[in-house]
């Protein structure tokens, strides 16, 4: 219908022109080849404008990756109110650019390594360990390729020994830092990102971290420096490790807060902390020095153990300290001697064992005495006899060897000799063992 | 119809130019500046939707308003007692007065030559101020590195907002070193310091083991000596305890001590003894003779 109002039109447009002309227009078949190409053309044009108009209209149409979330900027301002105003994953039906455009902020956890503080290795050295403790160690670091940190010196209570505070040592150490953009907002209004001249195929996501990441070494370096001051290079390597991370991982943060960055500082690691090589052998003999005085103060401490245990067993250092203090718990005291093991307990026992062998010996000799008094009383001669020779007989039954010598008759002396061995249960030397 | 189609195509293309050369939208990181016939007339640092006269009598120069670091070049600097040591600053900048920055610097790069001078200035001037002691020392209360970041910040914050519309918002040093020829004498001084030190910890470790062991023994003694005396107490309560005995005793002494000696001896020959007696002695007088028996009486 369209078509044919189309044709109408055109052809009461033609009908102005003189009619000989128009008669012989629509007489030449070229004319209508061009006019009914250009009708396939308007025709073609149209359906693209329509196609084109309705890409337009879905261009808004976008999908939020899981791991990201994202900003809508209504006419660049960023748009909706408190939570709303960061989308999460899903697809999202907006209006297209210009009115509304997406800034997409990952999420995820991102790792950076720190090697600013680390000396200078020639390549392939880094991986290969064995390479690495052959090369070549230079006298002194050059501050422009070797990465170091100046650590505090030891305060030193000698005066003889003790300098102006201002002793250092050099220190050399690689992290690894842990971020993840938390507040995407404040991050994208805050935080430069090179979006501007993006390769194709690049969006703003694409280009954070490689934007982000120098702003965060600085950060981060400035945090170590300061730092690893106040720090000594013992306290820095073995036993304040977990304090020096912690204090970077405060001043970095801190830093970042102030800066209104968004971003968050999950962890951060010392992946390797060392003493500068040229000193290696002087840290070694030093280290070595500390693990022998470990291993003796050990050793000792077992010694003392074993001597104490010998002693009393494992209540000594108690009891002792009790006794000590004239006014200790007595119960308690009491208590620990009841504990008390090795030698002293031996001692005790044996003082027990005496106080009940003499009590019940007494004791069973007055109790012998009153038996034996009154038969004693009637027959002394026969009593004492006989106890005398059970006596005698059990003496000469237990000996080993008896001899019983002849008296002297007649007023002759004799002369007894009698070899007796120094333990009668020992064989003579003379005797062949067999 | 058709000519009106073709109208409205022409009016909606019109709209849409029209839009494009006097709209312009202004990002939550950017701020602009408008400028009339090449002057800037107006700043903007909200972001939104904006209109202007469309060229040539108005155009926008946008900037990027958010904050970036830029790393001043190394530099060996004297410190107050002429201590030579290199720093390496950075800082954290970002443009809060277009109009001040086009005036003055126009483009980053300038801009970034500027703020790297005016590092180079701070750095001298505050570093000079202070003793290197200030930024290492075994004292850490006496260290005051974030003073002479601080001192450097605003040293150079003062000039950079003033003058070229730049917020330095933070100032840090990421690099502090010592020049090649005093790292050679710090090894030196480190080496003797742990040779001290390795030498202090072998005595420690001697002295600390010698005093752990003395210490033992010293208890041992001193519990053998306390176990000693209680159990001579033991003993003396046992001995008070078997007096009340001896009182039975007394009925005929000379008994009671003629049965103690017969007690210790069999105890004393109990075992291993060789005994020389003499024939005369009771039973073995028998072996001599028969005995005269006679019943009595």
């Amino acid at each position: 219908m369209t078509e044919e109002h189309e044709h109408n039109h055109e052809h009461e447009h033609n009908h102005t022109t003189p009619d000989d002309a128009g008669r012989s227009r629509l007489a030449d078949p070229g004319y209508d080849y061009l006019s009914g190409a250009l009708k396939v053309s308007f025709a073609v044009l149209k359906v693209i404008m329509i196609i084109l108009v309705i890409l337009f209209m879905f261009s808004g149409v976008t999908k939020i990756g899981e791991g990201d979330r994202a900003l809508v900027l209504w006419f660049g301002k960023i748009s909706g109110v408190g939570e709303d105003r960061i989308l999460g994953p899903g697809l999202k039906l907006l209006l297209p650019y210009p009115i509304n455009e997406v800034v997409r902020i990952p999420s995820k956890k991102v790792n950076l390594a720190i090697n600013s503080f680390w000396y200078y290795q020639k390549p392939g050295e880094e991986m290969d360990e064995a390479a690495n403790q052959k090369s070549y160690v230079p006298p002194t670091l050059n501050p422009i390729t070797d990465g170091y940190c100046l650590v505090r010196g030891e305060k030193q209570e000698n005066p003889a020994i003790a300098s102006e505070g201002s002793d250092y040592s050099i220190l050399h150490c690689r992290w690894v830092l842990t971020y993840e953009i938390t507040d995407a907002e404040r991050f994208y209004k805050n935080c430069y990102v090179n979006d501007i001249y993006l390769s194709a195929g690049q969006n703003y996501s694409d280009v954070i971290e490689q934007s982000v990441n120098p702003l965060l070494e600085n950060l981060f370096a400035d945090a170590v420096v300061v730092t690893m001051v106040n720090y000594t290079i013992e306290e820095a390597i073995s036993s304040k490790v977990a304090s020096v991370s912690d204090r970077v991982k405060d001043r970095l943060q801190n830093k970042l807060n102030a800066l209104e960055t968004g971003i968050t500082v999950v962890s951060i690691q010392i992946r390797d902390i060392t003493w500068p090589r040229q000193v290696s052998d002087a840290f070694q003999a030093s280290l070595a020095a500390s693990q022998n005085k470990e291993k003796a103060i050990s050793e000792a401490k077992l010694t003392a153990e074993k001597t104490l245990n010998d002693a009393g067993g494992p209540a000594t250092a108690e009891l002792l300290t009790s006794l000590r203090d004239s006014s200790s718990d007595k119960t308690r005291q009491e208590q620990l001697w009841d504990q008390v093991a090795g030698r002293a307990q031996e001692a005790i026992a044996d003082a027990r064992a005496y106080k009940t062998q003499v009590v019940e010996s007494a004791r069973a000799d007055a109790e012998y005495l009153q038996k034996i008094l009154p038969e004693y009383r009637k027959h002394p001669k026969l009593v004492v006899q006989r106890i005398y020779q059970d006596a005698i007989e059990q003496v000469l039954r237990n000996a080993e060897e008896k001899t019983v010598i002849q008296p002297a008759q007649h007023g002759k002396a004799t002369d007894v000799r009698v070899l007796i061995n120094r333990d009668p249960g020992a064989k003579p030397k003379s005797e062949p063992s067999k | 119809m058709k000519n009106i189609t073709i109208t409205i195509f022409i009016v909606l293309l019109f709209i849409v130019l029209a839009l494009v050369f006097t709209m312009f939208q202004v990002r939550e990181t950017e701020s602009a500046l408008v400028m009339t016939f090449g002057k800037a007339t107006r700043q903007i640092k909200s972001p939104g939707l904006y209109f202007k006269w469309p060229p040539p009598i108005e155009s926008v120069q946008k900037f990027d308003s958010r904050a970036r670091g830029l790393i001043a070049e190394p530099g060996e600097t004297p410190t107050k007692g002429a201590v030579p040591i290199i720093v390496n600053t950075f800082v954290v900048w970002r443009i809060a007065e277009p109009l001040d920055f086009f005036k003055s610097v126009q483009t980053v790069k300038e801009a970034e030559a500027k703020l790297l001078s005016q590092i180079s200035d701070a750095q001298n001037k505050v570093i000079g101020k202070h003793e290197f002691s200030e930024f290492v020392n075994s004292d850490t209360s006496k260290i005051k590195f974030d003073e002479i970041e601080k001192e450097m910040l605003t040293e150079v914050q003062k000039a950079s907002l003033a003058n070229y519309g730049i917020e330095v918002r933070s100032l840090g040093i990421r690099q502090l070193k010592i020049s090649e020829d005093v790292s050679k004498d710090v090894f030196e001084r480190m080496k003797m310091e742990r040779s001290r030190r390795t030498e202090a910890t072998i005595a420690e470790g001697n002295a600390a083991s010698k005093k752990i062991v003395t210490n033992a023994l010293s208890m041992h003694t001193e519990m053998l000596a306390a176990a000693e005396a209680r159990a001579k107490a033991i003993r003396a309560q046992g001995d008070a305890e078997a007096a009340q005995y001896y009182k039975l005793l007394e009925q005929d002494p000379q008994l009671a001590m003629f049965l103690r000696d017969i007690d210790a001896l069999k105890k004393i020959l109990e075992q291993r003894s060789t005994v020389v007696i003499s024939a005369d002695t009771e039973p073995f007088k028998l072996l001599r003779q028969m005995p005269d028996l006679k019943p009595k009486d």
